[in-house]
């Protein structure tokens, strides 16, 4: 996985997508879910990939069983867990073993979406640890005010815009001295570099071909 | 010519009821290493800005005089352009750190500018040795501690090579050996790369071994401009800056109605000497 350039890998997730809604026998459904976890044992992914996979199961479990309440077909709640796992499980894995300025560098240089767009996303992935944490610096100081999780599901949800409020203003104030910062370091200039080499080798051609074929097996038979 | 001119500078921050900058007027020489201090709310962030060309031209507001950096004039430029010249790292360093490693935060001005990607690796190796973070290129920003933060903002600008450094706070989250070690890095740049460096700091005892100039900001004004002793002077004369003097100094002047004049303290070892030789003079006197 980590020989194969981003924009193959970009392919793959949306073949994946398109694999996923297309397909609907368990079988074939669990064959691209094993496929992608072999592919993150082959790409070495950190003990952190598992365990979001881990996490996304228990979802897809929690899917199967709320198909199964409203409609009592083992069958159908199967494919619908699976159907949703193959489907996140691909960004998980292409997330986990591809650099994030070799997706935005194959993007910007072979998908032609504007830069703009492209470190938008970049950022996006950028911010998500520090706003966790944000969120756990809130809830602390919120406790030390009094901020309770317990009570019923109205109660809490009452509560919680203690936290929602505080990370929402310092979010837009945080993104504000970002701005700042990006057009303090020449942001939005044409002379742009993007460093990174996300040109495609053979090894893309055989996996992009390998997909066109399975593709089109799916469609055809 | 990496000069700062600032004449008249007066800037009110859009729906802000009084000025943030009244009538500020002074000049930091090419290569000077100054200081800016101040209580808080004097305006020292918004001079920054204003020399960083961010106010007007990011934040808009009213503004009136006129602000020079090297040869450019503030107003009449772009932030880019500006920023080819002066590198400013702001009070929330975290903030801004925009990209997921470090390698990466440091190559992001030099990609905006079109460095060759042979030169960006050579800069980010250069700069993040400057400031201690070597072996870390890899490492994700947001797993480094603060101290670690401040000093990756610090070497993300360092990278572009600017002419004047302005830095706000800089040392307000590490540790004392850690500010310490980033003033003499600054003192290197200033008398190595000839770098003009203007830096807003509360602890001035951080500041006064390597200053050149210190300026004194109040209620959005210049309240005194000058050398270290001539600034730290003016405000040993004033009680509500008692606590802002380095304690060196606060030593000096609690101790000159009693004894004679002292030089003008840098370093606890000239304040040392001194005394030494004072205490030494006044044995001889009494064995006399």
């Amino acid at each position: 996985m980590f020989k194969v350039a981003p924009l193959t890998k970009i392919v793959f997730t949306m073949v994946v997508s398109l694999w996923a809604v297309a397909l609907f026998s368990p079988l074939a459904l669990s064959v691209v879910v094993g496929v992608q976890l072999l592919l993150m044992v082959l790409g070495r992914v950190e003990a952190k990939t598992y365990k979001a996979t881990a996490y996304l199961a228990l979802f897809a479990v929690f899917l199967f069983l709320l198909q199964y309440v409203f409609v009592p077909d083992t069958r159908l709640a199967l494919v619908t867990g699976l159907k949703m796992m193959a489907m996140a499980m691909v960004f998980i894995l292409v997330l986990a073993t591809t650099r994030v300025q070799d997706l935005t560098a194959a993007l910007v240089g072979q998908c032609r979406i504007p830069y703009e767009y492209a470190f938008m996303f970049t950022t996006a992935l950028r911010f998500v640890p520090d706003f966790l944490s944000e969120s756990r610096t809130i809830q602390e100081a919120q406790a030390c005010r009094g901020y309770s999780t317990k009570g019923n599901i109205v109660k809490r949800m009452i509560n919680f815009l203690a936290i929602v409020k505080p990370l929402v203003l310092r979010a837009i104030s945080r993104s504000e001295t970002m701005a700042l910062s990006m057009e303090l370091r020449g942001f939005g200039s044409q002379k742009r570099n993007i460093g990174s080499q996300v040109a495609l080798g053979w090894h893309d051609y055989t996996a992009l071909s390998g997909m066109v074929t399975v593709t089109l097996g799916i469609f055809l038979y | 010519m990496s000069e700062i001119v600032i004449s008249g500078l007066s800037y009110t921050y859009p729906k802000a009821a009084k000025p943030s900058l009244q009538n500020v007027s002074l000049k930091i020489d090419s290569g000077a290493f100054a200081a800016l201090a101040g209580l808080n709310g004097s305006g020292k962030t918004s001079l920054c800005l204003a020399i960083a060309g961010a106010v007007p031209h990011y934040y808009g507001g009213a503004m009136a005089g006129q602000v020079y950096t090297g040869e450019v004039k503030t107003t009449e430029s772009g932030i880019c352009e500006i920023a080819n010249i002066v590198g400013l790292v702001l009070e929330d360093y975290e903030s801004q750190l925009v990209t997921l490693t470090v390698e990466e935060e440091v190559a992001f001005g030099l990609e905006n500018r079109g460095v060759e990607q042979s030169e960006i690796n050579r800069r980010v190796k250069e700069a993040l040795q400057m400031v201690g973070l070597s072996g870390k290129e890899k490492q994700q920003t947001a797993a480094l501690s603060g101290g670690q933060k401040q000093r990756l903002a610090i070497a993300s600008v360092l990278a572009t090579k600017p002419q004047i450094l302005v830095l706000d706070e800089p040392t307000s989250a590490l540790d004392p050996e850690g500010a310490s070690e980033l003033y003499e890095l600054l003192h290197r740049l200033n008398q190595d790369h000839k770098l003009t460096i203007l830096v807003v700091e509360h602890d001035l005892s951080l500041a006064l071994p390597f200053a050149s100039q210190f300026i004194l900001l109040a209620d959005g004004s210049v309240e005194k401009a000058g050398s270290p002793a001539e600034v730290l002077q003016y405000m040993g004369s004033k009680q509500h800056y008692a606590c802002s003097l380095p304690p060196l100094w606060q030593l000096k002047l609690g101790l000159e109605p009693e004894f004679s004049s002292f030089g003008d303290w840098k370093t606890d070892d000239e304040a040392a000497n001194e005394l030494i030789h004072c205490l030494e003079k006044l044995e001889a006197g009494k064995s006399a």
